[in-house]
């Protein structure tokens, strides 16, 4: 479907294995008035681009804006990522067709005599087996009217595909908490029902093992999911942040604090528990 | 003391010494002996190293982020460097054949000539032994050792995980964090990071 809504576009800068086109949501920009833009990423089968959370290995797209005074972009809308990589380099990124949605802010004094050129300095890692860095320059023209502005029809479908792909916030009937024990985080969901299905995508690297299995274990309202620490972590977390996919492919963002936030794993040197251990002996 | 106490204390070392053996080479770990046929024909064993700090860094000719360090110069820097004082360096390749970044030791002795560059020794790793002892993950991931065969720092090279040649001068290095703070005697402040750049190619890897 996507596909489709861009093929009737594809005016995309080439960047490695790919295009790629700063879009707008709607067909002027107000003062005022804050609308979106979208980065739509087409990439050859079996090539991938990076979430804001890389995983083990890659780094995310990254934009240097060039707006008219009174514009101002916000932080990218990450799309839910899809695991990729090896069993053991697990990475996080997306394949095929996506649109990072960035909001942007109009100031009320936005001057119609601005220049109606946006522009966009994007560097991006495309990979496969291999990686290639690219890099490319885009502009969109965008005219700056007083009048609240339209939505464009050419982009809508592109941007409603978009929005559908964002993880969602999750009902707020739905409970949880977060155990640091030991060598894991146990991530405890009460979602009214059982859970079958759940794969945690961590927003903020190093404090959980990406490539670690992630266990289930299914309650009767919820589930429980044991997600290893990363080797990287040497402090305690306050919080666990990231995207939860349930069944149904189903994507939330949860945020939660650590109800006992403890040590972490690696304390140094593991001697440690040997001294314990014999001090008990005694 | 009883008998059985003293049976639980001896099967506790054990335990403890089978440890890194089962966490893989990360920081606080006894660094996994290993042994290797370097690009120049001789044979390498780590244990030979005890008493000296050892670098690994892991290479793959073909990483855009490796060639960010050997472009600008800086991987040659480092090795001049730390080799000059004292620091064994070995460049490691765990690229499978077929995968890229895999070369034959006259390929790699080729490469090293061109880049100029100053490893102690260019370790080939073409089953990944090395690669999965220390459960490398990245190319320009970078392990330091030290002289108690400890491994001490585990991680990236620098804290500018891109593929830009003008990051590097800007750039903390770790690596050099890492000895110049063990080397005086203090603690590494910075032990471990994400290991940034392009996945190893060991021969499990998605095609």
């Amino acid at each position: 479907m996507v596909l489709c809504a861009a093929g009737a576009e594809a005016a995309g800068t080439p960047i490695p294995h790919g295009t790629l086109e700063l879009v707008a949501e709607n067909q002027w920009s107000a003062g005022g008035h804050d609308f979106n833009l979208g980065l739509h990423f087409q990439l050859e089968k079996g090539w991938h681009i990076y979430w804001v959370n890389p995983g083990d290995s890659g780094e995310p797209p990254r934009v240097k804006w060039q707006l008219p005074a009174g514009l101002a972009a916000g932080a990218i809308e990450w799309p839910t990522p899809r695991r990729l990589g090896t069993p053991n380099i697990v990475d996080f990124g997306y394949e095929d067709d996506v649109t990072l949605i960035v909001p942007m802010h109009a100031e009320a004094g936005l001057s119609s005599k601005e220049s109606e050129q946006l522009g966009a300095e994007v560097k991006v890692l495309v990979c496969r087996e291999i990686c290639i860095p690219g890099k490319a320059q885009l502009s969109l023209s965008l005219p700056i009217k007083s009048q609240a502005s339209a939505p464009d029809a050419r982009t809508s479908n592109l941007f409603a595909a978009a929005r559908k792909s964002l993880p969602q916030t999750a009902p707020r009937s739905w409970r949880f908490s977060v155990n640091d024990a030991k060598d894991s985080f146990v991530l405890s969901a009460n979602i009214g029902r059982q859970g079958t299905q759940a794969v945690f995508f961590p927003l903020v690297e190093s404090q959980i093992s990406n490539a670690a299995p992630q266990k289930l274990s299914p309650v009767a309202t919820g589930f429980r999911l044991t997600l290893r620490k990363s080797d990287q972590l040497r402090n305690p977390i306050p919080r666990l942040k990231g995207v939860l996919v349930l069944s149904g492919n189903r994507s939330y963002l949860i945020d939660v604090p650590l109800s006992n936030p403890g040590e972490a794993k690696n304390t140094p040197g593991t001697g440690i528990y040997a001294a314990q251990f014999l001090e008990e002996g005694r | 003391m009883k008998r059985s106490t003293l049976y639980l204390i001896l099967i506790a070392l054990l335990l403890c010494a089978g440890l890194p053996l089962i966490s893989a080479g990360k920081t606080g770990d006894t660094a996994p002996d290993f042994t290797a046929t370097a690009s120049n024909g001789k044979t390498v064993r780590l244990a030979d190293y005890r008493g000296k700090y050892v670098v690994l860094e892991w290479h793959n000719n073909g990483c855009p982020y490796v060639g960010k360090h050997y472009n600008s110069g800086n991987m040659q820097k480092l090795q001049k460097e730390w080799t000059a004082r004292g620091v064994v360096w070995f460049t490691v390749l765990s690229s499978a054949p077929g995968k890229q970044g895999y070369v034959s030791a006259g390929e790699e002795n080729d490469y090293l000539t061109k880049e100029q560059a100053a490893p102690t020794a260019a370790l080939l790793d073409p089953t990944g032994q090395i690669g999965h002892l220390y459960d490398a993950k990245t190319s320009p991931q970078m392990v330091v050792i030290n002289p108690q065969g400890v491994v001490i720092y585990d991680g990236a090279i620098d804290d500018k995980p891109t593929t830009d040649l003008e990051d590097v001068p800007g750039a903390t290095n770790y690596v050099n964090l890492a000895l110049e703070q063990a080397m005086a005697g203090k603690q590494v402040h910075t032990p471990t990071t994400r290991p940034y750049g392009c996945s190893v190619k060991y021969s499990d890897s998605a095609h």
